[in-house]
């Protein structure tokens, strides 16, 4: 019996452990251990120092700069277009749900949701043929005369329009959860003092859902950073690769034409890892302290 | 309990190890043939093993095959035994020391030789004397042409000498109805490459790279001409979709496409040249599909005999190949009274249209086609100044030469033994 005791959490816990080293710990490390090196993928690395970090962050002339820039410029509209969206919409639509009067919730919510299951490659097929100039609805039913993937601002709007398509429905559900949760009660005593709707949803329903607030604006912020395949599929990072996000340069460096320049995309993935982590825990200590207060 | 964790953990070893298997019976053949390639391949390797050889072939079809070349090449685990490369890899392929010669398998089946494929085709595989590959096909730029269009605005006749030149092109200017154009913008940076050869320029220099030439900026300058002329497919606008659609008179892209056109109801098409300066100096930008060898020391005598008749079974019967529009590189193939049926027989049609295929074989190439395929839409539809273009681009594979080819000045601190040791503690 004592020796069941000891060993049953590392049971459980084992299979995740495994997982966990095996796909993410060991190639995280590695990931960082290649930044300092000059790598193809197929050699052994050779160990450079600080030098990729030097050229893709001090080094003006360079190639690798510039696209590290451009792209982290790119990722950065593109989180803050998108994540406001990603969180105000599912919040609005979770909040409209819960109205008395709205029949057919659970209808509503699936079909909020199941664009979300559509694999992203074939979303975007079907989306830049709505947008297609020629073939597209948007075009010939509202008769615009833009190529929206190859015009901004349509570019980024194009973008923006199938992430918040796929993505709200999750934020949605997990909102829907949290007001659930929120005690009735506190609506009624809210009524007796008089509070109207908007009030309501200022004083009740938000600082009862902090939490899933936390979580979804942490994770979205997270997903964001890492975008890839709606700017991949919709513009190719055009026009003027005012769309290439950086995880499109790295991809392209480490394994796309030609011997691969694993170092220099590891350094900027590295960098993209870093921005990540500050902003998260920026999030993490802003919601956790008006949490608290 | 403690056996059940050990149990566990065995299983997942088990498993890991299990993913990397290899079958002494079969040769494992990679390519990155995805759609309906792959099947018409997969047909191919269907025959073949129908003829019950010794070892059989399994044929993969890895999407990103590169990358998963590089993983099993870096662990020695599941090297495949043949595989599908396209022609530009090659140099570099060779010079890492990652293809193993294919000279055992042209003894082993002696009509594996120069004479009995298109010439371009098989000296895409050979480096300084030594052949690597053994060619499947040339595939690569072709224009298609709108026959209906053609009559529609009297000009059949550019076709007779089977070049169209830019000035006959540029004779439309202001005579297309609305909605009309000469030619889209489809893989537009493989036409300036083939311009780049009619204007006897190059890419490289004493094997450097060399993006921003004269012959460059005369290439990039004609096609935006005809772009400025309004003879062009608008900026980013879906061209080969114009094309399919019957508004475009020619479509400038790949050989393949000719299946795709084919299922287009109504659509009046033919092949020819990509368009020129003149009409006796034409090219064509191609690539190859070569069957190549990653080095591996494991792989037995007895399989490199099987890849050798597997390869001689497909250059006496890669006819099938033709089906998926490829120009197949097999001489016995292209010389066969069926293969006229097929609508790239154009290109080896003669001494002078096979001698317009030119596949680039300079080492540093993918880099070169990477930066032009980044800028060139942008430089011929005046979305950016020409010149900042050609700076930027030469300035990009400069750059990705510089990091991506590894210059052993760079070991100073560790040499790789020390390397090797640092790995294995991690």
């Amino acid at each position: 019996m004592k020796e069941h005791g000891k060993f049953a959490p590392l049971f459980f816990v084992g299979p995740h452990i495994i997982l966990f080293i095996v796909f993410i710990l060991i190639p995280s490390i590695y990931g960082i251990y290649a930044s300092f090196t000059n790598w193809n993928l197929i050699g052994s690395p050779e160990w450079v120092g600080l030098d990729n970090y030097k050229t893709i962050l001090a080094d003006t002339d360079s190639t690798f700069y510039s696209q590290f820039f451009n792209g982290m410029l790119n990722t950065l509209i593109f989180v803050g277009l998108s994540v406001p969206l990603m969180i105000i919409i599912p919040l609005m639509i979770a909040v409209a749900l819960e109205h008395k009067e709205v029949k057919f919730t659970s209808l509503f919510q699936t079909l909020i949701y199941i664009p979300g299951l559509v694999s992203i490659s074939a979303a975007a097929l079907i989306w830049s043929l709505i947008f297609n100039k020629q073939l597209g609805v948007v075009n010939n039913m509202f008769g615009s005369e833009h190529v929206w993937a190859a015009t901004q601002p349509y570019a980024w709007i194009t973008i923006i329009v199938i992430t918040v398509w796929a993505g709200i429905g999750g934020n949605m559900i997990i909102y829907r959860a949290g007001i659930n949760g929120v005690s009735k009660d506190l609506y009624e005593s809210a009524e007796i003092d008089g509070a109207g709707p908007i009030r309501k949803f200022w004083n009740v329903t938000l600082p009862s859902i902090k939490f899933p607030l936390i979580y979804t604006m942490v994770m979205t912020t997270a997903g964001a950073f890492n975008v890839f395949a709606q700017p991949l599929m919709m513009t190719d990072g055009g026009p003027r690769q005012s769309t290439t996000v950086l995880m499109m340069y790295i991809r392209d460096l480490a394994f796309s034409h030609g011997e691969s320049i694993a170092g220099v995309a590891s350094a900027m993935a590295v960098m993209l890892g870093l921005v990540l982590l500050v902003i998260s825990a920026i999030q993490y200590y802003i919601m956790n302290k008006n949490a608290t207060t | 309990m403690r056996k059940a964790l050990m149990a566990m953990l065995t299983l997942v070893a088990v498993l890991l190890v299990a993913c990397g298997g290899n079958d002494e019976n079969t040769i494992q053949f990679w390519t990155p043939l995805t759609g309906d390639d792959g099947a018409y391949m997969d047909q191919l390797v269907e025959d073949y093993n129908a003829t019950e050889p010794e070892i059989e072939v399994k044929h993969i079809i890895t999407s990103d095959m590169y990358t998963k070349m590089y993983t099993v090449l870096n662990s020695g685990n599941g090297i495949p035994d043949l595989s599908i490369i396209h022609a530009d890899r090659v140099p570099s392929f060779v010079n890492q020391d990652l293809l193993k010669p294919m000279t055992e398998i042209m003894e082993a089946q002696p009509e594996l030789n120069a004479d009995n494929y298109i010439e371009e085709a098989w000296s895409a595989g050979e480096v300084d004397g030594t052949q690597f590959t053994i060619p499947l096909d040339i595939h690569g730029s072709a224009m298609y042409y709108n026959q209906d269009l053609l009559e529609k605005y009297g000009v059949e006749h550019w076709l007779d000498d089977n070049v169209v030149t830019f000035d006959e092109m540029l004779s439309l200017q202001g005579q297309l109805e609305e909605g009309d154009y000469v030619l889209n913008d489809a893989l537009l940076s493989w036409v300036l490459l083939a311009q780049i050869q009619n204007l006897g320029g190059d890419i490289q220099e004493n094997g450097e790279p060399a993006v921003n030439t004269d012959a460059m900026r005369e290439s990039i300058e004609a096609v935006k001409e005809l772009a400025d002329a309004g003879l062009m497919t608008p900026y980013g606008e879906d061209g080969y979709l114009m094309f399919q659609s019957g508004n475009v008179l020619f479509s400038t892209d790949g050989t393949w496409s000719s299946t795709g056109h084919a299922q287009v109801e109504d659509l009046n098409f033919g092949v020819t040249n990509i368009y020129a300066f003149e009409p006796d100096t034409f090219h064509n930008r191609s690539s190859a599909h070569l069957f190549a060898m990653l080095t591996n020391e494991e792989r037995s005598e007895e399989k490199e005999q099987g890849i050798a008749d597997f390869l001689e079974f497909v250059r006496a019967n890669s006819i099938e190949w033709a089906e998926a529009g490829q120009i197949v590189a097999s001489q016995d193939v292209i010389e066969s009274p069926d293969y006229e049926n097929y609508m790239q027989s154009f290109f080896t049609s003669s001494q002078e249209q096979e001698e317009s295929l030119h596949i680039y074989t300079y080492e540093h190439y993918p880099y070169v086609q990477e930066a032009m395929d980044n800028y060139v839409a942008d430089l011929v539809h005046g979305e950016m100044d020409i010149d900042t273009g050609l700076e930027e681009m030469q300035k990009f594979v400069e750059d990705k030469v510089a990091e991506g080819s590894l210059d052993m000045e760079n070991t100073e601190l560790l040499d790789e033994d020390e390397l090797e040791e640092e790995l294995s503690e991690e």
